[in-house]
């Protein structure tokens, strides 16, 4: 058996965070969060600590945004994975967050497929 | 003379003495008492000779003599005879005493003729040389000697052929006296003594003797040497002149007092022809007697005149000049010098005429003009600057250019001036203007150099209004804009805050649906999960709308295959078209453009979608799209209730709602049609709709194949 993924979310709206967890529990075996972040700032310094093997990273935040957030991980660890989740829509923030570091986009809103889907589209694009 | 006089009067005294005693004596020989008076007459005779009219004293001493002898004589009847005697005595030595005076006269007279006239010949200035028949030199005088050299003695005898330059010349004054009896003013010219020629002017006489037979000559001639070089500088100048007339452009000739043409210049012959000998008003005007306006009389007493002649014949104007010249033989010739300035008078007549336009226009310009002469003072302005400045038109005239400009752009607007008339400033220069009541004004100056001049013209306009107006306007936009901003702002951030909550509904219910669920809590699922993605769509639009507002819509070019395109966006939206038993139909060629594959898309759902929309259940739906070379012709034409006539220019319009209620049915804001229309534009291309009511629209576009 694989050994489970380990998550960090980064997200400041408590229900997003619920919900990201209810959809990961879906999948028990494979994925498990591993702690949680409110800001970009926070989110950095949580990377440190945890060492994740995955991101989940909200762009719009107080104190530090997700882009800078992704700019700092990629910093430190250029390995880390990191999937952008966010309502804004416009190809500049995809881009943005893309040049930034993220490795994958997810708009919200989203189904439990989108994530999954993502979320193997990062590992495959890790191990190929 | 007093010896003379006493041998006249001795033998006079003899004389008297011995005719008495001869008298008396021969009387008393005869023994007569008769006195021989005839005897008498002897002394009276001498005396009247010697001593003309003085002979009448020795008559009357006589008388005495003869009165006294006889007095003292016997014979008294004697007395009478002895008066008689005595008066005759008298009368006689009068008469001949007169005779004889009257020709001393004139042998006197004849004398002094002889002398004076010596005199002239010797003095003559002129010199005067007698030759004879055979050409010899007889008389000589002194003028002769000192312009020849020769002396009198030295010529006299010899022949006068030696003289002449050319020895033919002798035997032609000769030939020529002899047949005319004269000869006048003969030139030729002579060799003085040192052989060096001399121009002489001669005039000879043929002398004749008592009998009428030719002797000799007189010649008198006049040395002209200086004369003739004098008169050779003159006709060369005269060529010169004549060289310099016959070069001239302008028209030359010369007439004499009677109007005869003497000479005409290359340019008149060429116009003219040559007249040269003919009358001018004959030849030129062709008139009988001397032209009206002739100005020969005035000219020939020595006036220079000038003037202007306008022919009709050819309809040119000349410019005149006519001055009298000195011929070398003294006479006077009117020189005329004449223009054709005809050219120059229909240009200055043009400029009249243009000048007049130019002040009309000048006049009644409706901005303000004025001239400003040397940058500084103001010379002339119009109407409209009177009505800018407050000021009449005398009070403007000579006013400092400085002081219709407010202090503080004053050296703005003087530099501007400078740098003007040096070429280097733009047209343009705005400044605040000062009128006469001291209200400030905000003017547009033009200011202009005008070539050639040390002036310029300045054109102002008022534009105080204008610019009051500008203002407000752009304070508007800037509110606007301003507003136009914030409405962006809180867009995108109801945007990102409307789609934010939507994340768990459509999260969990995609979780929901891998739960065992009742047939009905499927359904209210779909529902749910139907409702999300309507609320999703209409959340996009509105932020589509947003982006194109700000201008922030960039087009990424590729290639799009129309046909996937539409089948692509059908495939999406055909359950609901499904859902109504509506038919869609299409007939889409085959055709690949350059564009932005997203807003293609976006372009056929919201078409296709109004028409499902709009379209009641078991309607039809047709998607047709054309390919024309250039661009492509699309349309998607619906079986629906129609747009009325009146909406129909409207409904690409923004929020435009054609009906409410049915708006409300329908669950549209009015916005797909205006992303439409914005995304054709985007490519270059256009829409519109057609429509019948109750029978159904269609909406069209075109759209060019490259970018």
């Amino acid at each position: 058996m694989e050994e489970k993924k380990r998550i960090l979310i980064v997200e400041d709206a408590a229900y997003m965070r619920d919900m990201l967890v209810e959809m990961l529990e879906q999948e028990e075996g494979s994925y498990e969060v591993v702690g949680f972040a409110v800001n970009g700032k926070e989110a950095v310094e949580k990377y440190k600590e945890l060492k994740p093997d995955i991101v989940t990273m909200d762009l719009v935040m107080e104190v530090m945004d997700g882009i800078q957030a992704i700019r700092g991980i990629k910093k430190y660890d250029p390995n880390a994975l990191i999937i952008a989740i966010s309502a804004l829509g416009t190809p500049e923030y995809k881009d943005a967050a893309l040049d930034a570091g993220a490795d994958e986009y997810l708009w919200k809103p989203f189904t439990i497929n989108n994530l999954f889907e993502a979320l193997e589209r990062l590992l495959r694009k890790r191990e190929g | 003379m007093i010896k003379g006089l006493n041998y006249k009067f001795l033998i006079l005294l003899s004389t008297v003495l011995a005719c008495t005693i001869l008298a008396f004596f021969v009387g008393f020989i005869k023994n007569e008492t008769i006195v021989y008076t005839h005897f008498f007459y002897v002394p009276i005779l001498l005396a009247g000779v010697w001593y003309r009219k003085k002979a009448v004293f020795i008559a009357l001493f006589l008388c005495f003599v003869y009165i006294l002898v006889t007095l003292f004589s016997p014979h008294a009847e004697l007395y009478v005879h002895i008066f008689e005697r005595s008066a005759i005595f008298v009368a006689v030595a009068y008469v001949i005493g007169l005779v004889s005076e009257k020709r001393a006269k004139g042998e006197e007279k004849l004398k002094e003729t002889k002398e004076y006239l010596d005199n002239i010949i010797t003095s003559s200035a002129d010199a005067i040389v007698v030759v004879d028949m055979d050409g010899i030199v007889r008389s000589w005088n002194r003028a002769a000697e000192d312009y020849m050299g020769y002396s009198a003695k030295e010529v006299i005898g010899t022949s006068n052929k030696n003289f002449f330059a050319d020895p033919g010349e002798a035997e032609k004054i000769m030939r020529i006296v002899q047949r005319e009896g004269e000869l006048k003013n003969y030139r030729t010219t002579v060799l003085n003594k040192d052989k060096k020629p001399v121009h002489i002017s001669m005039s000879a006489a043929l002398l004749k003797d008592r009998n009428g037979v030719p002797v000799g000559t007189v010649r008198v001639s006049r040395d002209i040497t200086k004369e003739v070089e004098l008169e050779e500088k003159i006709k060369e100048e005269r060529d010169n002149l004549n060289q310099i007339l016959e070069s001239m452009d302008d028209g030359v000739y010369i007439v004499s007092k009677d109007y005869k043409v003497e000479f005409m210049n290359k340019v008149l012959i060429d116009a003219l022809g040559y007249h040269v000998g003919d009358i001018c008003y004959k030849a030129f005007h062709n008139r009988d007697e001397p032209c009206p306006r002739c100005k020969n009389t005035e000219v020939m007493k020595g006036k220079t005149v000038r003037w202007e002649w306008y022919s009709r014949r050819n309809n040119k104007t000349y410019d005149l000049f006519e001055t009298p010249m000195r011929n070398i033989n003294g006479t006077i010739s009117k020189l005329t010098i004449f223009r054709d300035i005809s050219d120059r008078k229909r240009m200055e007549d043009d400029l009249k005429d243009a000048e007049e336009r130019y002040r009309v226009i000048f006049e009644h310009a409706l901005t303000a003009l004025c001239v400003i002469e040397d940058g500084e003072v103001v010379s002339v302005a119009n109407k409209e600057f009177e009505t800018l400045s407050g000021y009449s038109r005398e009070e403007i005239k000579g006013k400092k250019w400085i002081d219709f400009i407010a202090d503080q752009d004053r050296d703005r607007v003087q530099n501007y001036c400078v740098e003007r008339r040096k070429g280097e400033a733009p047209a343009c220069c705005e400044f605040k203007f000062v009128s006469s009541n001291g209200e400030i004004k905000h003017v547009n100056a033009w200011i202009e150099p005008i070539p050639g001049a040390d002036s310029c013209i300045a054109s102002l306009l008022d534009v105080t209004e204008l610019k009051r107006k500008e203002d407000e306007l752009r304070e508007t936009c800037e509110k606007l804009a301003e507003l136009d901003k914030m409405k962006r702002d809180f867009l995108n951030v109801a945007y990102h805050e409307m789609r934010s909550p939507l994340a768990p509904i459509v999260g969990y219910a995609s979780m929901l649906e891998r739960c065992e669920l009742p047939d009905k809590g499927k359904k209210y699922l779909y529902n749910i999960e139907h409702s999300a993605r309507e609320l999703e769509k209409l959340i996009n639009r509105m932020l589509e709308l947003a982006r194109i507002d700000g201008k922030k819509i960039e087009l990424s070019l590729e290639g799009v295959y129309i046909p996937e395109v539409v089948a692509e966006v059908v495939k999406d939206i055909e359950p609901e078209a499904r859902e109504k038993k509506q038919v869609i139909s299409m007939a889409v060629q085959e055709v690949e453009i350059q564009a932005d594959r997203q807003k293609i898309v976006a372009i056929f759902s919201n078409l296709i979608s109004n028409a499902i929309k709009y379209t009641p259940e078991g309607g039809k739906i047709d998607i047709v799209v054309e390919d024309r070379g250039e661009d492509i012709r699309a349309y998607v034409a619906d079986t629906g209730i129609g747009i009325t006539e009146e909406h129909l220019p409207k409904i690409f319009e923004r929020f435009y709602m054609v009906d409410t209620s049915l708006t409300r049915k329908s669950g549209s804001l009015g916005l797909g049609l205006s992303i439409v229309k914005e995304y054709v534009k985007l490519h270059g291309g256009k829409v519109w709709a057609t429509s019948e009511i109750g029978k159904g629209s269609k909406f069209f576009f075109i759209m060019p194949k490259r970018q």
